[in-house]
C-alpha cells in the first residue's frame, strides 16, 4: 500500500511517517504543493493525505486537479481549519475523508484502512485474527465461526483496536473516536471503561483468547 | 431636559421679565406724553383768552362768553392767585361717574373786577387712547413672543438634527456589530466636525476591535500545529518498548494535558468565530426537534450516570438561527446538565411559550449567576472543564438578542433561554410531543 503525505509542517510529517511506517505502508513526503504534483503525476498512491494549507498553494486545488485527470486515489483531506464550510468543500471536491488538526495517529491510520478497503472492491474486506474474523461488510464478528452479538459502539471499538493492532491506542484517542464530534464536549472516560468491559466480555464469552490489553491505565492495545 | 427647550426656556423668561418691565413703564411715558400734549393746549388756550381779553368789555358779555363754552368756569374774587394746573375729578351726570380733569386756573380783570377763570379739559378721551394703546402694544408684544418661540422650536428641531442623529447613532454603535451608521450632512460647520470624529472613533475602535479579535482567532489557529504535533509524538511514544508503569503515568498525565489544552484552544476559536460572525448561514429550527435529538445522543452519557431525563415540550418554539450554534448552545446545556449532576439525579427539559428551560439536580450549591457566564469562570471541582461552555451559551444568546438566565431553588439548578419572539414561534403545540 502506497501512501502520499502532502503535509508542510516537518515534524507532523515525521509523526506520521514513522507511525504509518510500521503499519507497512511505503509512505512518501511532499512538504509542499509543487512536490505533491510533481509526486502526483509521476506515480499512482492508494491514498493521498492533503494538508489544505500548504506554503506555495491550496490543497483544496491539487483535490481538483485530481478529480479532473480522474486519478483514483483515495484522498483524506487534512485542515487546521475546523469549519464546517471546508468540510463540506473538501468533501464535495471528492474526499474521502476529512481530518482536523490535531488528530490521532490512530485516528489517521484507521480512516486511511477504511478508505482504501472503500476504495479497492477486490480488497481485504474480512480482517482475520486467529480464531477472530471481523466482516467489514456486514459489520458482525465472529468467533470460531459463530457471530457474536456486539452493539454499535464495541464493533466500532473492536474494528479501531484492531485496524491499530499492536499499537498503544491511548484512551484519549479511544474516547475521541467512539464520541464523534461530541468528544469536544464530553471526555467520559467511564464511558470507554464499560464498553471495553463488555466487548471482552462478550469476546471472552465466546471463546476468544483475551486480545485487548490495558496499558498502565494509559490506554489498550490490540495484540496479536 | 432637552438642550432645544433649555434654550428657549432663557428666551422665554428674558422676554417675560422684558414684557413685564414694559408696560408700566410704556404706562406712565405715554401718560406723561399726554398730560404733558393737554397742558400745553390748556396753557395756550388761556394765554389766547389773556389776549384777546381786550375784545370784551362789558361784564354781561364775558358771561354770554363764559356761558357759551362749558368748559370754561368764570367766578369773581378778591385774592388774585398764581396760574396753576391740576388734575381733578369731576362727576359726571352723563356717564353717572367720576371722571378725571386737567384744569388751569388763573385770575383775570375784565373791567376792574377781578375774576377766577378756569379751563377744563377732560381726560376720558386721554385714558381710552392709552388704554388702547397700551392693548395694542401687549398684543404686539405676545404675538412678537409667540412667533419667537414657534419659530425657535421649529428651527431648532431642523438645526440640531443632525446632533440628534450623531447621538442616535452612538447609542446604537455596538462594537462587535458591523453597521454603517449614516450621519446627516449639515451645513452647519461644527455638526460635520462632530460627525467626522465621531466617524472617526467608531472606525478606530471597531479596528482595533477587529485586530484583536482576529489576533484571537489567529492565537488559536497557530496553536493547532504544535498541539497536532506534541499529541502525534505523544502517540509515539506510547509505542516504544520497553515502557514502565512510571513512564506510562507521565505519558498519560500528559496527554490529558495536551487534550485539555486542544479542549480549551477550540473553544476559544469556536468564541472568537461566534464574535466575528462566521455562522451567517441560518435556517428555521425546531427547538425541540433538537432538544430530542440531542438528549438522544447524550442519553447514553445520562444512562452512564443513572440520570432520568424529562421532556416538557409545552410549546413549539422555532428560530431562524444558524444550526450548529443552536445545536451548540442546547449542547452546552445540557451536557453540563449531565457533567455536574449527582449520580442517579434528574434533568428536565422543558419548552414554555418562546423559553427553554433545562434544569437538573446538581452536585453543586448555587452558582454565581453575575459571572457564570464570563469566560474561564469556574466553580470549585470544575478542574476538568475549560471555563468557556457557558460564555459560548452567553455569545451564542447574545447574538441572536435571546435572554439567559441562570437559577437555583431547592437543590436545582434552571438555566432559561427566551427567544426573540417571531411569528412562526406564536402557534400553540399539539401534535408529536409529549410528556416523556
Amino acid at each position: 500500500m502506497k501512501i502520499l503525505i502532502v503535509e508542510d509542517e516537518q515534524r507532523l510529517m515525521e509523526s506520521m511517517v514513522t507511525y504509518l511506517k510500521s503499519e507497512n505502508f511505503i509512505v512518501e513526503e511532499a512538504p509542499d504543493y509543487k512536490t505533491a504534483r510533481q509526486k502526483i503525476e509521476m506515480f499512482t498512491y492508494d491514498c493521498i493525505l492533503l494538508d489544505v494549507s500548504l506554503p506555495d498553494g491550496d490543497g483544496l486545488s491539487l483535490l481538483q486537479e485530481l478529480k479532473a485527470n480522474k486519478k483514483t486515489e483515495g484522498v483524506i483531506v487534512i485542515s487546521a481549519r475546523n469549519s464546517i464550510g471546508d468540510r463540506i468543500q473538501g468533501l464535495n471536491l471528492g474526499a474521502d475523508d476529512y481530518l482536523t488538526k490535531p488528530f490521532h495517529l490512530s485516528e489517521l491510520n484507521a480512516r486511511i484502512l477504511a478508505v482504501i478497503r472503500r476504495r479497492h472492491f477486490q480488497g481485504q474486506q474480512v480482517l482475520v485474527f486467529n480464531e477472530l474474523t471481523i466482516d467489514l461488510i456486514a459489520k458482525t464478528v465472529y468467533v470460531n465461526e459463530k457471530a457474536v452479538e456486539l452493539t454499535r459502539k464495541e464493533y466500532d471499538l473492536l474494528l479501531y483496536l484492531a485496524y491499530n493492532k499492536n499499537r498503544v491506542i491511548s484512551k484519549n484517542a479511544i474516547a475521541e473516536h467512539l464520541s464523534g464530534d461530541d468528544a469536544e464536549i464530553f471526555t467520559n472516560y467511564d464511558f470507554i471503561y464499560s464498553h471495553m468491559k463488555n466487548l471482552k466480555k462478550k469476546l471472552q464469552q465466546a471463546g476468544c483468547k483475551e486480545y485487548i490489553r490495558s496499558v498502565y491505565g494509559m490506554g489498550y492495545k490490540f495484540d496479536i | 431636559m432637552r438642550l432645544n427647550n433649555k434654550t428657549i426656556r432663557n428666551y422665554l423668561s428674558y422676554s417675560s421679565v422684558i414684557f413685564l418691565l414694559t408696560i408700566p413703564v410704556f404706562y406712565f411715558v405715554v401718560r406723561k406724553v399726554l398730560l404733558h400734549s393737554v397742558d400745553s393746549s390748556l396753557k395756550a388756550q388761556f394765554h389766547e383768552i389773556r389776549e384777546n381779553l381786550d375784545e370784551i368789555h362789558t361784564r354781561d358779555e364775558l358771561e354770554a362768553w363764559a356761558k357759551m363754552d362749558k368748559d370754561i368756569s368764570l367766578t369773581p374774587t378778591n385774592t388774585p392767585k398764581q396760574d396753576r394746573i391740576y388734575s381733578t375729578t369731576r362727576y359726571s351726570p352723563k356717564h353717572r361717574e367720576e371722571e378725571p380733569f386737567r384744569e388751569i386756573a388763573g385770575n383775570i380783570t375784565v373791567g376792574g373786577q377781578l375774576y377766577q377763570l378756569v379751563i377744563s379739559s377732560s381726560l376720558v378721551e386721554n385714558e381710552d387712547l392709552l388704554l388702547s394703546i397700551l392693548q395694542v402694544q401687549i398684543s404686539v408684544l405676545l404675538v412678537l413672543i409667540g412667533g419667537m418661540l414657534w419659530i425657535n422650536q421649529k428651527i431648532s428641531r431642523r438645526l440640531w438634527q443632525p446632533f440628534y442623529i450623531a447621538l442616535k447613532n452612538m447609542q446604537t454603535f455596538e462594537l462587535n456589530k458591523q453597521s454603517d451608521l449614516a450621519f446627516k450632512p449639515s451645513t452647519t460647520d461644527e455638526f460635520n466636525e462632530l460627525n467626522k470624529a465621531i466617524n472617526n472613533l467608531f472606525s478606530r475602535s471597531t479596528q482595533l476591535y477587529q485586530h484583536q479579535k482576529e489576533f484571537t482567532e489567529n492565537a488559536s489557529h497557530e496553536m493547532q500545529t504544535p498541539l497536532a504535533i506534541f499529541q502525534s509524538k505523544l502517540e509515539l511514544l506510547m509505542q516504544t518498548s520497553p515502557i514502565s508503569e512510571e513512564q506510562a503515568g507521565i505519558i498519560n498525565a500528559l496527554d490529558e494535558t495536551n487534550r485539555r489544552l486542544i479542549k480549551l484552544n477550540k473553544s476559544l476559536l469556536l468564541l472568537t468565530r461566534i464574535e466575528n460572525n462566521q455562522y451567517q448561514t441560518t435556517e428555521i429550527l425546531s427547538i425541540a426537534q433538537l432538544c430530542q435529538r440531542q438528549i438522544r445522543q447524550f442519553q447514553p452519557y445520562a444512562d452512564n450516570r443513572n440520570l432520568t431525563v424529562h421532556t416538557r415540550f409545552n410549546a413549539e418554539i422555532t428560530v431562524n438561527a444558524n444550526p450548529i450554534l443552536i445545536e451548540i448552545l442546547i449542547a452546552n446545556l445540557l451536557t453540563n446538565a449531565i457533567r455536574y449532576n449527582r449520580d442517579n439525579g434528574e434533568i428536565a427539559v422543558t419548552t414554555d411559550n418562546n423559553t427553554l428551560t433545562i434544569e437538573n439536580t446538581g452536585a453543586f450549591a448555587a452558582l454565581d449567576p453575575d459571572r457564570i457566564f464570563d469566560r474561564f469562570h469556574k466553580q470549585n471541582g470544575q478542574e476538568d472543564s475549560t471555563g468557556l461552555g457557558l460564555a459560548i451559551v452567553k455569545n451564542i444568546c447574545t447574538l441572536y438578542n435571546y435572554a439567559v438566565n441562570y437559577n437555583f431553588n431547592n437543590g436545582w439548578h434552571f438555566f432559561t433561554i427566551s427567544f426573540r419572539i417571531t411569528p412562526e414561534s406564536s402557534s400553540t403545540f399539539t401534535a408529536n410531543y409529549h410528556h416523556q
